[in-house]
């Protein structure tokens, strides 16, 4: 610790902070323009300029400049106040006066230390500059002409996004930010640098015009996309939600969003949201009013208590943990129905079963943290990136500020694998279970195992009986990653201090179930690294609450029926009621007609919903709920992080909070409602579901909480098949497309302006053999169908594989995808 | 108006090249493991192709891993890059102090004239490239001229004549 005074202040901090963290600590505010506690430092702007004593009080940069023990400080001088005032001064001098049009005016800090400084004169005078203003893509604005050359915007695309978008381009008078080749924006569009501008020059145009900054109302809340947990703050007024806020104190990622997160919030106010009930009658929904409707279901599902096979459910989700727990209580105990499942029956089970068999509960054994804290970070697949976003950043700046060696393991290449030093083993498509047992055999042969922690644990023999038969060169061969390779891979990963696994799930990795689970936990357990900090495996549930909906059981747990086996009962007639809650199967389930014959087929299906999706518009009621930014309640992150909700508007039109239609249903069910409020349903929650324990709402506060694991782990033989191909045929795998989560994200204008259908990825090779080019429309085929898809040619995927996200409803994937982890199709012109 | 230099190609009026990435891939085959790569590659590429073609940004992006809209900022920064076809012979005349008072404006003007081209372009036939310089560090030969590395001091208007004539003769190839 070195201790300095500052303004006559004594301040004690750590040997490695600045000046300006110093003074910061002590309360002293230094004035900043390119400075960002997420960024490394730069000292460009000059604004932060302080007179240390012991440097002849020469005025120095207080953002770059180490402290040291007895340093005196002093930061507003007359000298200084002198400095500050020129140094804005010259900005002004190129800086267009257009503060009335700007869109930053009240959130802009040129503006406000103009004012704060009463730079009300210039002594200097120029022509300003005349840059063209990039208007040529739908979310960023970028006018160069309010540029003040903090870098920030292209400090964070490298050092956090890990994109490079921007460039100091030029030199002398003419430099300035701009792209590749100086051309249009075209990158992911995750909008970080429109956060970090500190004036107008980057704005977004989603956002322009629409209010001034200082009239919103500024709301905290958690993003309802992903399973990251980011936490956002809404920008809103007249009961419509206008724009995300960056605040950099928010969340363990600093205010960080993604594109969906940033850019996605307008499904919140969309002219779809439905406001009404609606009942069909004569085939056609009509609205009708929240009594008859709720009265209709209640009738409905309360004549089924008799006969609870005949009824299910499927719940997304995104619901709160509150709308679950009363979901639950509605279903299992007070029905005694427990066929309810969410998300497909498999994309979760890697948590559900997998995880739940293996260690005891279904969670992962680590949390977000350990991503900084680990030295080797094995990734399953790339798309890790893609699916979870900002989680991609923490593992950019894993790998970047804290030297954490990454390996990739997977079917294609991805954004990771471009970070310094990662390594990507790019197996055949379906190996991955392969090769995962492989690396466990080599550590196992070669003794490398913690071999006392892994005794320990049951299963162990059994589990390493399973693995007798694996024979390291005949995975190589079946797998096409050579045998010195995958030997290098589980040395490297069992001499790793802190190793940690990444495994994306989700909706559209039908091969990352039970299986590949069980199969990295078994890693993670022979290398004794359950329960260490930086150790262990993350698994990434797809949704916001994804890991809620593990931790309380929304699936079947007494020999209830899964996803698939509900729609097959519908569609044999077994299953005569069908409750769905913000689920959208038509799109989303593999196999689009089996889903919709059977959707089709059920006697009586009511659907909750924002919209009247492909799913709910084959109901026969269909309730209009509420988004997250109208409700209160939890979700829980992929890291357990238990964080709240709030309202930051009044519901749309009639609708109404999944909980509140949970809780007339069981009014109406039972003769009184589950819970007074969500507060209740958490206090309830909190005293049944293991880990929960001691958690109230209030208590969670703006940070939330992690929530306790613990259970006994196992290890579980897992069988791998060797992959399999087919002549003349491309295997085709599906996952997440960076800017879209779910079918959810095609209602935010924002994800759709930047990605608005689906399309195929090729390698080069194919496409040259195929005869196609960049853009182009193939027809894709399969054994359950046939779509047309635009080409993307690119490296990313290798010769013989192609990859389709799954969110689209127009020529959805899940119309030629049968649940399979890969699927064998034929590409025609 | 614009502010952007001539150098600083628009990305969408960039015509479409095809070029033999073959010398590019070998450049970086060379420099490929060595920390810091970036500008001696740039330099062996402009010095392969007589400027930085496009697709040799993005092959150099690829490879070494680098930002493109880095490799942009390099390119830009650096007097030394250039961005478009050059000419095979670069014809330098200095405007310093000393040459102007001996009359390089007349020289400049009447470059200008012969070549139908200005300052920092090059003709058609990629055969020349004009620049003005502020010093070449010879004012004792006032006013002077360069054609690549050869100088031609006292320079006077039948003189740009003869040095046309000249490396009119001259094969366009090294």
């Amino acid at each position: 610790m070195v201790t300095l005074t500052i303004d006559d202040k004594q301040v004690t901090v750590s040997k490695d902070a600045t000046i300006y963290d110093a003074a910061k600590a002590a309360g002293i505010r230094i004035p900043i323009i390119c400075h960002d506690k997420k960024l490394q430092p730069f000292g460009g702007c000059r604004m932060c300029l302080v007179e240390v004593e012991q440097m002849k009080g020469r005025q120095i940069p207080a953002c770059t400049t180490p402290v040291t023990e007895g340093m005196i400080v002093r930061t507003s001088t007359d000298e200084i106040i002198k400095a500050r005032k020129m140094v804005l001064e010259l900005l002004l001098l190129k800086h267009p006066i257009d503060c009335p049009v700007c869109d930053a005016a009240g959130d802009c800090d040129l503006q406000n230390l103009t004012y704060e400084y009463q730079v009300n004169t210039n002594r200097f005078q120029d022509e300003k500059f005349n840059w063209k203003i990039d208007y040529e893509n739908p979310l960023i604005e970028r006018d160069m002409n309010r540029c003040v050359h903090c870098g920030k915007c292209a400090r964070i695309c490298d050092e956090i996004v890990s994109f490079g978008a921007y460039s100091f381009i030029n030199r002398g008078i003419q430099a300035r930010i701009g792209t590749e080749f100086d051309g249009p924006l075209n990158c992911e569009f995750c909008g970080s640098c429109v956060s970090v501008c500190p004036v107008g020059a980057l704005i977004s145009r989603p956002f322009k015009f629409k209010a001034r900054w200082w009239s919103l109302n500024k709301v905290k809340s958690v993003c309802s996309y992903c399973g990251t947990g980011c936490q956002l703050t809404l920008g809103v007024k007249n009961n419509e939600v206008m724009t995300t806020i960056y605040d950099e104190n928010q969340g363990f990622h600093n205010g960080q969003l993604c594109t969906r997160g940033r850019w996605g919030y307008q499904f919140v106010n969309s002219e779809k949201r439905l406001t009404t009930p609606m009942i069909r009658k004569n085939g056609k929904l009509e609205p009708a009013s929240w009594d008859e409707a709720l009265g209709l279901v209640a009738k409905r599902l309360g004549d089924a208590k008799g006969s609870p096979d005949s009824l299910a459910a499927l719940v997304s989700p995104r619901l709160t943990n509150e709308e679950l727990f009363v979901m639950k209580k509605l279903f299992k105990e007070t029905l005694g129905c427990d066929n309810i499942d969410h998300a497909g029956g498999y994309s979760h089970k890697a948590l559900t079963a997998g995880a739940k068999e293996s260690l005891g509960y279904a969670g992962s054994p680590s949390v977000i943290a350990d991503i900084k804290k680990t030295n080797l970070l094995l990734v399953i697949k790339t798309d890790a990136y893609e699916t979870h976003p900002v989680l991609g950043f923490e593992i950019n700046l894993a790998v970047k500020q804290h030297g954490v060696d990454i390996r990739l393991l997977s079917d294609k290449k991805g954004k990771l694998s471009k970070l310094p030093n990662a390594q990507t083993y790019v197996h055949k498509a379906g190996a991955d279970l392969l090769l995962v047992n492989a690396i466990a055999k080599v550590i196992l042969d070669e003794s490398l195992h913690n071999a006392a922690a892994a005794q320990a644990i049951g299963g162990f023999s059994a589990w390493q009986q399973s693995l007798a038969n694996c024979a390291i060169d005949q995975v190589a061969a079946q797998c096409g990653v050579d045998t010195d390779t995958i030997k290098g891979l589980a040395r490297d990963y069992a001499a790793a201090e802190k190793a940690l696994i990444i495994l994306p799930t989700g909706m559209g990795y039908p091969g990352h179930g039970k299986e590949m689970a069980q199969a990295v936990i078994n890693l993670a357990l022979l290398t004794g690294r359950v329960g260490k900090e930086g150790c262990g495996v993350l698994i990434l549930g797809e949704k916001n609450n994804s890991q809620g909906a593990a931790d309380l059981a929304i699936y079947p747990t007494a020999g209830g029926k899964e996803a698939q086996a509900i729609l097959a009962g519908c569609a044999a007639g077994s299953i005569k009621t069908l409750f769905i809650a913000g689920e959208n199967p038509v799109v989303s389930y593999p196999n689009r007609s089996q889903v919709e014959k059977a959707l089709d087929a059920v006697e009586f299906l009511v659907v909750s919903e924002l919209f009247l999706t492909e799913t709910s518009a084959k109901a026969h009621v269909v309730l209009p709920a509420c988004s997250f930014a109208e409700k209160e309640g939890t979700f829980t992150s992929v890291g357990g992080a238990v964080q709240r909700i709030n309202p930051a508007i009044k519901a749309i039109g009639q609708s109404r909070s999944d909980l509140a239609i949970l809780n007339g249903l069981f009014q109406a069910i039972t003769g009184q409602p589950a819970y007074a409020n969500s507060a209740a349903a958490f206090l309830d929650l909190a005293a049944t579901v293991p880990g929960y324990a001691g958690l109230t709402q209030a208590g969670l506060g703006d940070n939330g909480a992690i929530r306790a694991v613990s259970g006994t782990a196992t290890f579980v033989p897992v069988p791998a098949a060797v992959p399999t191909s087919e002549a003349g045929k491309f295997a085709l795998v599906t996952g997440s497309a960076l800017n879209h989560c779910g079918t959810l994200s095609l209602y935010g204008e924002g994800p759709m302006l930047v990605c608005p259908a689906g399309y195929i990825e090729l390698s080069r090779e194919d496409a040259k053999a195929v005869g196609v080019k960049d853009g182009e429309t193939v027809k894709v085929s399969s054994a359950t169908g046939e779509v047309k898809l635009a080409v993307k040619v690119g490296s990313r995927v290798p010769k013989g594989l192609v990859f389709a996200p799954y969110h689209f409803a127009d020529s959805s994937i899940n119309t030629i995808t049968s649940g399979n982890a890969i699927t064998w199709v034929s590409l025609a012109k | 108006m614009s502010n952007a230099p001539a150098e600083a190609t628009k990305a969408e009026e960039a015509p479409a090249e095809e070029i033999d990435l073959e010398p590019a891939n070998h450049i970086i085959d060379k420099y490929l493991t060595l920390p810091g790569n970036l500008m001696p590659v740039l330099q062996g590429i402009q010095d392969e192709y007589g400027y930085v073609p496009r697709p040799t940004i993005d092959l150099v992006a690829e490879r070494l891993n680098v930002y493109p809209s880095q490799i942009f900022g390099v390119l830009t920064f650096y007097a030394q890059f250039h961005l478009k076809p050059r000419g095979r012979f670069i014809i330098r005349v200095c405007v310093g102090t000393a040459c102007h008072v001996q009359g390089a404006p007349r020289i400049v003007e009447t470059f200008f004239d012969k070549l139908g081209i200005g300052h920092a372009e090059t003709t058609p036939d990629l055969r020349y490239t004009f620049e003005k310089v502020a010093c070449l560090g010879a004012c004792g030969m006032a006013p002077l001229a360069m054609v690549n590395d050869s100088t031609y001091g006292q320079m006077t208007v039948q003189k740009v004549d003869q040095i046309i004539a000249d490396y009119n003769q001259r094969p366009m190839k090294k």
